[in-house]
């Protein structure tokens, strides 16, 4: 490049929006609200924000899908390396930003992984020999070299995300944007969609433009812009946007342990630490340090909980799990889930802790051992004799949401079990007041937030009032008070009387709120024992691909464990 | 998930180009027809069968076992109990009838493993491309690809649901016919929301892609008639050819039978 | 639209398939519960479903009902499919509420007679090239396609579209939002048109099935397997005139006016 484009590519903003206000067909409000934005070549920003904000909304703005595929009213304008995208194509502007959506699963449709990602030139005529050059260095760079004849379907969650970068970056565009792309992934997945994203940046001057709700991911951006209710509330450098813990418990994302913590033991906003190593050298600067006395008196109030449990209620013996095809999901699994403890099963995509769980009410059964609930093995009680026990929220509201009204779904399942009108009635306001949603009755279910939703999947199972509750990754997809308010839902239904078990690989969560831990690796449960105790052992947890949160890494360092930001203010020294 | 039937092999089979093995298709249909005689139409369903074991998906078979054996028993009562003969065989069913019969649900059958071999050796991209090198728009024959891969993809989502809704006290298998039907709401409704939901992603990722951006495109996919394919539509002609001068002079029929 | 019309294409072929094993006619038909499908898509999705219909049956085909039929199968699912999305407006006036829900009696009415008549068409072209080729009696497929068709598309229907209609609407995906007026045929002799369809299509069905059931001894009941060949010669040329018919009526019915109708209604709403 000569040195004349390369004054002018630096000049022109890659992205710029100018007053961009947009509204969906049909709707009134807008989605997005007067924002404007500038993004030069070669940055890395990231775009942060409640749900509904208008994140997805903005990604879609770049690349022409909106104005174009959504067909709303728009106002103001987006213009991606000077061209405006009111005209022309969404396709032609696919040259200049490759756009990721969160949903990997129904991105990919090929047979093979080289097609997959050979789709993209192939629309924009590339040549036949220049297209098996860019495949092999574009899965490369994504970390799958090797994989073109590989099936996406065999993939894991992480790769299949890296492959749908790959399909949009071996059309080489400039600007790429990804929405969400480690949402549905676990650790192991996440840090792979990162690392990538930050090669990217380093290495091809691309331009990055990132949607996330995982903060400790953004570290490394150049910028975070912040969007509420439409509306750009901030848009400063990273580091200083990551240290207003106000700024982001406004806009209800997640502020960094560390932060929050030096934050609340009051610290001025320019010092505060992000990590736990810089929060560690501060705590030796200030000479603060961990009471044994306090952290015992947690200990201790761990297992006077830990004595109120009742009896077994779901035990399982030497489970062993096959599936038809031969692969061999759990093996000799042996595990007891006390009354009204709270327990997290976790594990990383494919492990097995949703297999081990689905035998907890009849949808599986052993190939090999047993699990009895109540006292009687599962395979005699059925699914249906078991549903009345053990209620199971799936991961996704959608797969069960079929009802014209909040009422109607869920009063399935009292119905169902043939309970009169009135005791029906009876149920569904007990469940709704206890999720919150109260006053919902007729409301159409499809029109409600995702959080929503996920609320009424779990009232329509509390309505038939199980002594076991099972949530399977609840806090997926929602942002951070969406995700407190169900887990303070769950805990509230823990504490009245209700065992819960939850699914999940937000470690957050788990050191917050459950009790006991379950670590599921390859089938076989490789540690179990209190929060407490499993989270001390950050290596194991490593081996089974899961880190604990920032601030229990922090307390682990200093020989001691604690479980939030809270608890570590507790028994932090010098106050 | 399944990628539905096709089976990535690397056999002769595999390796032809598509545009070949649908000639192969709709030649097996002319063979299957030739003949009445179920002996000769044994004969027919070998010849397949030994196809489909050289690209080693016979094992596909057992998917489709249930339709196979449903239409062939089928058949042949009806064919047995309609058909006249001359010879009585037992009750009122005639030996020529009965032998039609079995010989309609050989030809039927033959037919049916031929598509499925077809479709075990072809990959979706490998049809729609296929089908563009003989003229059809880009755009149908990715409507056509895109089907074959959804299909596995709904059965997939209908049994997710299915397990959800069951955990939630659904049972599909009570009650008479009308009240079944209505009981597969819980289960029709979420399969559609989700494949509708997910199809919608689909075609903004197709649209943000380039797809349409231009009506030219390139194929990764290199699709040529080869010296093989050459080669086996010759034998599979000179087969036909041999067959059908076989049923000419006479054989393969069969004496008396009458509809 | 390609990604509906695989959508209509798949979810047809993904219920057709499980049943193929229930079969009525050997290799031809079997009991179809899926056959709601294309009059619920061609009215929703329009060009979409009525291409997802062919597809999917003949994806369909492969499990169970393959051979030369499928050509025809592939032309009569595809006016299954087609006759609900070009009739529908035929039957309203300008000015007349004509979204494709059966929220009035009236919709309620047009729906069933579109269903019944779109059974018979498909059921013309099927029956009729089966015959011609001779493999099965026109008299048995065409009665027993016929009501396979119309009875899942009257009995399973109006659910399904009352359940579907709000959605897809909601969703931006019914084809008269989608498509522009420009992009649809605009009707000539729209009246005429729809009674040239009625005559071709119930008309080829009723002449069929006389030339057909004249031919043999025994009645229609025995599904055809009696003494007696196929119609031959008689419902080869017979009903050519009917096949012709239902031709010119797909291209003088248009369509344009349900999307005109369908912007006049989103700006009346808007404005509100």
């Amino acid at each position: 490049m000569d040195n004349e484009t390369h004054a002018a590519g630096r000049e022109q903003p890659a992205v710029r929006v100018r007053d961009l206000t947009y509204r969906y067909r049909g709707q009134d409000k807008p989605a997005l609200e007067g924002v404007s934005l500038d993004v030069t070549r070669g940055e890395f920003v990231v775009v942060m924000g409640p749900s509904g904000a208008g994140k997805s909304t903005l990604c879609v703005s770049l690349n022409g899908l909106v104005p174009h595929f959504f067909r709303g009213r728009i106002d103001g304008e987006v213009r991606i390396n000077g061209r405006s995208t009111r005209e022309g194509k969404v396709g032609e502007f696919a040259r200049e930003v490759g756009l990721v959506f969160q949903d990997f699963e129904a991105q990919l449709f090929s047979t093979n992984v080289a097609l997959e990602v050979a789709f993209g030139p192939e629309n924009f005529s590339v040549e036949r020999e220049e297209m098996v050059r860019r495949v092999e260095g574009v899965l490369g760079r994504v970390r799958l070299e090797g994989f073109e004849d590989r099936q996406p379907a065999t993939l894991s969650g992480g790769q299949k995300q890296r492959l749908a970068i790959a399909s949009v970056l071996a059309i080489e565009p400039r600007i790429l944007c990804l929405d969400e792309p480690t949402t549905d992934l676990d650790p192991i997945g996440k840090l792979g969609v990162f690392e990538i994203a930050g090669e990217l940046k380093d290495r091809d001057d691309v331009t990055l433009i990132v949607v996330e709700h995982e903060t400790e991911e953004t570290l490394d951006a150049d910028r975070i812009v912040v969007l509420k209710d439409g509306m750009v509330i901030a848009d400063r450098p990273a580091r200083e946007v990551l240290r207003d813990v106000e700024l982001l418990e406004e806009a209800r994302i997640m502020p960094l342990q560390i932060t929050r913590f030096f934050h609340e033991m009051g610290l001025w906003q320019g010092q505060l630490p992000l990590t736990p190593e810089e929060g560690l050298k501060e705590l030796r600067q200030r000479g603060w340090r961990i009471s044994p006395g306090r952290h015992r008196e947690l200990v201790e109030k761990d297992a006077e909980r830990e004595a109120t449990y009742g009896g077994p209620i779901i035990e399982a013996e030497g489970l062993t799990h096959r599936y038809p095809n031969g692969v061999v999901a759990l093996e000799d699994v042996s595990l007891t889930v006390r009354r009204d403890e709270f327990l997290a099963v976790l594990g990383q995509n494919g492990s097995g802790k949703t297999t081990l769980v689905k035998h907890f009410n009849g949808l599986l059964e052993p190939t090999g051992g047993s699990v009895r609930v109540d006292g009687e093995d599962t395979v005699s009680q059925g699914v249906r004799g078991l549903g009345q026990k053990v209620g199971y929220v799936f991961q996704n509201p959608d797969h069960q949401i079929f009802s014209d009204t909040v009422f109607d779904e869920v009063a399935f399942g009292p119905r169902v079990r043939e309970l009169n009108e009135e005791d029906v009635k009876e149920r569904v306001s007990e469940a709704l007041a206890a999720v919150g949603l109260e006053g919902y009755e007729q409301e159409d279910p499809f029109v409600l937030t995702k959080g929503e939703r996920q609320r009424v999947a779990v009232a329509s199972v509390l309505a038939v009032r199980p002594e076991v509750l099972i949530l399977d990754e609840p806090t997926t997809g929602l942002d951070y008070a969406e995700q407190r308010s169900m887990m303070d839902l769950v805990r509230r239904l823990n504490e009245s009387g209700s065992t819960i078990i939850v699914v999940t690989h937000t470690m957050w969560v788990v050191a917050e709120y459950a009790h006991r831990a379950v670590v599921v690796k390859d089938g076989r449960v490789t540690l179990s024992g209190t929060v407490r105790d499993v989270f001390a052992r950050e290596e194991e947890l490593r081996d089974a691909s899961l880190r604990p949160p920032h601030i229990v890494s922090m307390g682990n360092a200093l020989g001691y464990t604690v479980l939030s930001v809270e608890e570590m203010i507790r028994v932090t020294g010098d106050k | 998930m399944d990628p539905f039937l096709y089976l990535d092999r690397d056999t002769w089979v595999h390796r032809l180009d598509p545009r070949t093995k649908m000639l192969l298709l709709l030649g097996s249909f002319v063979l299957a027809f030739l003949y009445v005689n179920p002996l000769y139409g044994l004969g027919v369903l070998a010849v397949v069968l030994l196809f489909g074991a050289s690209a080693r998906v016979l094992i596909n078979l057992r998917r489709i076992w249930f339709v196979l054996l449903m239409i062939g028993v089928m058949t042949t009562i009806l064919w047995s109990i309609f058909g006249g003969g001359t010879t009585p065989l037992f009750w009122f069913v005639e030996r020529e009838a009965f032998l039609y019969a079995v010989g309609a649900a050989l030809r039927i059958d033959v037919m049916i493993i031929a598509g499925m071999i077809f479709l075990s050796t072809t990959r979706n991209e490998e049809i729609a491309t296929g089908l563009v090198k003989l003229g059809i728009p880009y755009r149908f024959a990715f409507a056509v690809s895109t089907a074959l891969r959804l299909v596995p993809t709904i059965a997939a989502t209908g049994s997710t649901i299915g397990q959800a809704q069951r955990s939630r006290g659904l049972d599909l298998e009570s009650g008479n016919i009308i009240q079944r039907v209505r009981k597969n709401t819980p289960l029709l409704i979420p399969v559609f929301v989700s494949t509708i939901r997910s199809t919608n992603v689909f075609s903004m990722a197709l649209e943000s892609k380039g797809f349409g951006a231009s009506t030219k495109r390139t194929y990764f996919l290199r699709l040529a008639m080869k010296r093989q394919d050459a080669l086996v539509l010759l034998v599979f002609v000179l087969l036909l050819a041999a067959a059908v001068a076989l049923r000419m002079a006479g054989y393969g029929g069969l004496e008396g039978f009458s509809r | 639209m390609v990604v509906l019309v695989a959508l209509s294409a798949a979810i047809y072929a993904a219920v057709l398939i499980p049943f193929k094993g229930f079969t009525i006619i050997p290799g031809f038909t079997e009991v179809r519960p899926a056959n709601v499908f294309p009059f619920v898509f061609g009215l929703l999705f329009g060009p979409a479903g009525a291409w997802g219909a062919a597809i999917g049956n003949l994806i369909g085909d492969f499990f169970g009902t393959l051979g030369p039929g499928s050509i025809a199968g592939f032309i009569g699912n595809f006016f299954l499919g087609f006759l609900p999305y070009k009739m529908w407006g035929s039957f309203f006036r300008r000015g007349e509420n004509m979204e494709q829900n059966v929220n009035s009696g009236k919709k309620l009415a047009v729906y069933i007679a579109i269903t019944i008549l779109a059974s018979a068409v498909c059921a013309v072209w099927i029956a009729w090239f089966n015959d011609l080729i001779g493999f099965v009696p026109f008299a048995a497929l065409g009665a027993i396609i016929t009501v396979n068709n119309a009875i899942a598309g009257v009995v399973l229907g109006p659910i399904l579209l009352l359940v579907l209609y709000p959605r897809v609407k909601r969703w931006g995906l019914l084809w008269t939002e989608i498509m522009r007026p420009e992009e649809v045929s605009a009707s000539r002799l729209q009246r005429l048109g729809n009674l040239l369809m009625w005559v071709g299509g119930l008309g080829g069905l009723i002449v069929g099935l006389i030339i057909g059931v004249g031919l043999y001894e025994q009645g229609l009941a025995a599904a055809g397997f009696t003494a007696g060949g196929q119609g031959g010669l008689g419902i080869g040329l017979g009903l050519i005139p009917f096949l012709i018919l239902i031709v010119v009526a797909s291209f003088m019915l248009g369509g344009r006016e349900q999307v005109e109708a369908a912007e006049e209604e989103a700006e009346t709403s808007q404005a509100s």
